[in-house]
């Protein structure tokens, strides 16, 4: 029996990391796609973005700090992560302080990424 | 006399309407997502500073955020640094 082609996932994470549980459940997404040995590569748009910011502390939250489990993303085998330039401008962050080497696409980039994959999961 | 409260992102309509109302005489604390309306150099906090109005963040979701860079109007306060503001405003507004 040969394996089935084996499918290209983009994850796109349009949240903030602490206003709601979606950039937690992306993150688990994530993970249990690389956990099964699925391709997944990772697109922040919006005021997904700001789960980059760098220096993020949420000891005081009582909550895991996101910054944190997305550096550790790399260990996964999960490398291609993609940015909305245009946001991060807005807030005017300085990505190569983030927690993940990311690369910065503007809308129409954005576009042509999206429609490269089989499946998109959005968060 | 308004104590205003921002629990939303810059990119949210919440925001937009807040900006709207505020006032000279106000004082806004920025908390949970309305913390990064702080970010320094950024449309949201100069369109906060342009308000005249006092402006305040909660340390602690600043903190939590990575909102490190605050612009120079904005104060860190804690817990008690809110309840004090609320005893000194007649009335509150929560924008979320």
């Amino acid at each position: 029996m040969t394996a089935a082609p084996k499918k290209t996932v983009l994850i796109v994470l349009r949240h903030s990391p602490y206003g709601s549980g979606l950039a937690k459940a992306a993150l688990d997404a994530a993970l249990a796609s690389a956990a099964f040995d699925q391709a997944v590569d990772l697109l922040f748009i919006g005021d997904g973005v700001l789960q980059l910011q760098p220096d993020q502390d949420s000891t005081s939250l009582g909550m895991k700090n996101m910054g944190r489990q997305l550096a550790s993303l790399p260990l996964y085998d999960i490398d291609h992560v993609y940015v909305d330039a245009q946001a991060a401008a807005r807030y005017n962050m300085d990505l190569s302080k983030a927690p993940l080497h990311t690369r910065q696409l503007d809308d129409h980039e954005i576009r042509q990424l999206m429609v490269g994959y089989d499946h998109l999961l959005g968060f | 006399m308004i104590l205003h409260t921002l629990n939303a992102s810059p990119s949210s309509i919440a925001f937009m309407d807040c900006v709207n109302i505020i006032a000279k005489d106000d004082a806004l604390v920025l908390m949970g997502d309305g913390v990064y309306a702080a970010l320094a150099d950024t449309d949201a906090s100069k369109a906060l500073q342009d308000t005249d109005a006092r402006l305040y963040v909660m340390a602690a979701d600043a903190l939590a955020a990575g909102v490190t860079n605050l612009a120079v109007a904005v104060s860190r306060i804690d817990m008690d640094g809110l309840v004090a503001l609320t005893e000194t405003f007649p009335r509150q507004q929560a924008w979320y």
